[in-house]
């Protein structure tokens, strides 16, 4: 054994040896260079021997190694690792790299050579440094989460925790925390929840998943706090063996969360309240108008009537005023009540082209005749199934609308294009109103279906909420058509009778 | 003095049942009305200085009544306002009697409230005329005279003697009763407190 070590050369012990090596002479020139020593420094073979090793080292090197070199040659002795400051290697790329660097002369007859260990220290160095990053990110971020780590094995039955675990349970430090102990401070109502979530981890047919939300009566101080559990199950050979997770305090994101909650629910209060309001003050607005109407008629009449002569014009004037405004009226509340109830409705075979002539008829005896209608009706439509009043209604709202829009927009007897024909689509007649007004933004096109929205200022805003209630009711959809740039367009369907 | 038979009620309102009713009470009354629809054809029709008042809906599609009352005060058209409301909001009245309005009534009104209100309202337009026509008649009085007389005006409303006047203009005793005689003949003020109330209405004051 011993002997067969001696045969060994100093070359085969060389090439084998794990740490770049050198071999020096006493010129400074590279004799040989190990394997490691050819990858550290990433030379080839051929390359790196014969260089002067000044070539191995930084340029701003150069002058202290040819001292160092002459005082070496006059003493030359071992310098082992460590002892120096930190060197740097020339790598053949350019790059440097940080060494230590161990010198051992070796005396032969002929001259001194040296051999040359370098051991670079930026992998080690950067490994270690990595680490230890590593750590300490982790710990900053635990403790900037809050977050407890938690490892249960159940093969051995114990349950590791670190240091924020045992402070949200309120164990000291030391204390090893028995399963037991641990189910004790959770809140008994939580318990089932929790317990449900581990049997969902334990599952083998599932992911493993832990997830739990309780309350933690803490041991030590007695305060409860709100506990977010999450983990992860490791199976064995088809057994839930440990669960590992991260547990945090979510107490205050809790309480955050049961602030917004009841602020919701008084938002929503709020806003019911509103509608309410909202209803009311226009049902009052819609009935106090011709109430006023019929207030003042009637004292017109009981004036007639005081007076020494009657002037049976006035009379019959303020009488016919009186019975008008009580019909408005009347069927204003209808209307709301129709949309509020949405009662039985008697549907009829009828033809669509007369139902919209009849709307028109409406709408010039309600004053909103002040356009100019052009009719593209379909004589062959087939007859259409609805409530014959309530479709007039949803006509004669589009055009009371269109009148109103191209109104305020002072443009005085525009045409308002109708168009009846059948929707292939849905296989029903479609009725569109175009006109010829300013049309819509999006933002308030977006809103005119919604109850009280209204861009008048004495609308009641229910127009098109009702008449959109009022298609749906018979079968058919109201909708506005989104080009609204050469005014506005509205389309509605309506069946046909089977 | 003005005959209520001049005047005229206009009554702006966009609901045509109200126009319609409104209109026959008033004419009931053997007052002159004229109705508009919306505030902007009420406008394009109304004169400066016309004898009556106008009777306006708040709440009207384009320009609103209280819109209406301030296009009125910013052209200088000194008419009364009553306006008409379908619920009587108080800071909407306050806001609306501060601006000039002569009354604030809620919908449905009593025909004795609204012809009250509307008599008043005529009343205030004539005082407003008056005052309009007075002021217009002292400016035009006071036009005639030169910077001098001005000053001996000045002094003499406020009821220096002659002798003090001529001292604080340093000129004669003689010449200030020059003066104060042409400011008369001038003015048509028949005495000095004539005078001084000419110079108030013309809008000169102290």
């Amino acid at each position: 054994m011993t002997q067969s070590l001696k045969d060994l050369s100093f070359q085969a012990l060389f090439d084998v040896a794990a740490d770049a090596m050198l071999l020096i002479d006493a010129t400074g020139h590279v004799v040989l260079a190990n394997v490691a020593a050819q990858e550290l420094l990433e030379y080839p073979e051929a390359d790196i021997c014969g260089l002067d090793v000044s070539a191995l080292m930084p340029l701003r090197y150069r002058d202290h190694h040819m001292d160092f070199m002459a005082a070496y040659s006059r003493k030359p002795e071992q310098r082992a690792m460590g002892s120096g400051k930190v060197l740097f290697a020339l790598r053949r790329d350019g790059q440097e790299i940080s060494v230590d660097i161990a010198l051992s002369p070796i005396h032969t007859k002929e001259q001194l050579f040296t051999l040359v260990t370098l051991y670079p220290t930026d992998r080690r160095r950067a490994a270690e440094e990595a680490l230890r990053v590593s750590e300490e990110r982790l710990r900053l971020a635990k403790q900037a989460a809050g977050l407890g780590v938690f490892d249960f094995d159940a093969n051995h039955n114990v349950l590791h925790w670190d240091e924020k675990m045992r402070e949200l349970w309120g164990a000291e430090t030391n204390e090893s925390v028995s399963y037991k102990r641990f189910l004790t401070a959770i809140h008994p109502d939580d318990r089932a929840a929790r317990l449900a979530a581990l049997d969902r981890a334990i599952d083998i047919a599932g992911n493993g998943e832990f997830n739990a939300e309780y309350r933690v009566t803490n041991l030590h101080d007695g305060s409860e706090r709100w506990v977010s559990a999450i983990g992860q199950m490791h199976f064995e050979d088809g057994h839930a063996t440990r669960l590992v997770g991260v547990a945090r305090d979510i107490t205050e994101h809790k309480s955050f969360e049961k602030k917004m909650q009841d602020h919701r629910a008084e938002t929503e209060t709020l806003f019911t309240q509103q509608v309410a309001a909202q209803t009311v003050s226009a049902i009052a607005h819609e009935l106090n108008q011709p109430l006023a109407a019929i207030s003042a008629y009637s004292e017109v009449a009981l004036h007639v009537l005081e007076s020494d002569t009657i002037y049976p014009d006035n009379l019959k004037r303020a009488l016919k005023g009186c019975v008008e405004q009580s019909q408005r009226a009347g069927q204003s509340l209808h209307e709301l009540l129709a949309f509020l109830q949405k009662g039985d409705l008697v549907k009829t075979r009828l033809n669509i082209n007369e139902v919209v002539k009849e709307a028109l008829g409406i709408a010039k005896n309600n004053g909103y005749g002040a356009f100019n209608p052009k009719l593209h009706l379909d004589p062959n439509i087939p007859l259409v199934i609805g409530n014959r009043i309530q479709i007039q209604k949803v006509l004669v709202n589009l055009l009371r609308n269109a009148v109103e829009a191209m109104r305020g927009a002072k443009m005085p007897s525009s045409p308002i294009s109708i168009t009846v024909r059948t929707n292939p689509e849905v296989n029903m007649a479609h009725v569109t109103v175009q006109d010829n007004g300013p049309g819509l933004d999006r933002e308030i096109a977006g809103r005119v279906f919604e109850p009280f929205f209204t861009t008048k200022p004495t609308g009641i805003g229910m127009g098109l909420a009702i008449s959109r209630a009022l298609t749906e009711a018979n079968g058919g959809q109201l909708w506005l058509d989104p080009d609204t740039s050469n005014g506005a367009t509205f389309h509605f369907t309506i069946p046909f009778a089977p | 003095m003005m005959n209520i038979s001049d005047a005229i009620v206009f009554i702006v309102d966009d609901e045509a049942a109200i126009r319609d009713s409104l209109t026959l009470m008033i004419a009931q009354e053997n007052i002159a009305v004229k109705a508009y629809g919306s505030a902007e054809s009420f406008l394009a029709a109304c004169q400066a200085e016309r004898f009556g008042c106008a009777v306006i809906d708040i709440r009207m599609p384009g320009m609103d009544g209280m819109q209406l009352q301030d296009a009125l005060s910013k052209r200088n058209i000194l008419m009364p306002v009553i306006f008409l409301t379908g619920h009587g909001d108080i800071p909407m009245s306050v806001k609306a009697m501060k601006a000039g309005a002569v009354d604030f009534l809620t919908k449905p009104v009593t025909r004795e409230r609204l012809l009250n209100s509307v008599r008043a309202a005529i009343q205030e337009s004539e005082k407003i005329l008056q005052q309009s026509a007075n002021h217009k008649d002292a400016q035009s009085r006071l036009a005639e005279l030169t910077d001098r007389e001005q000053d001996v005006m000045m002094l003499a409303i406020q009821g220096y003697p002659n002798k003090e006047i001529a001292r604080h203009l340093g000129i004669s005793h003689r010449t200030v009763e020059i003066h104060k005689s042409k400011i008369m003949f001038k003015t048509g003020a028949t005495n000095l407190l004539d005078l001084a109330r000419i110079a108030h209405e013309s809008g000169l004051n102290n």
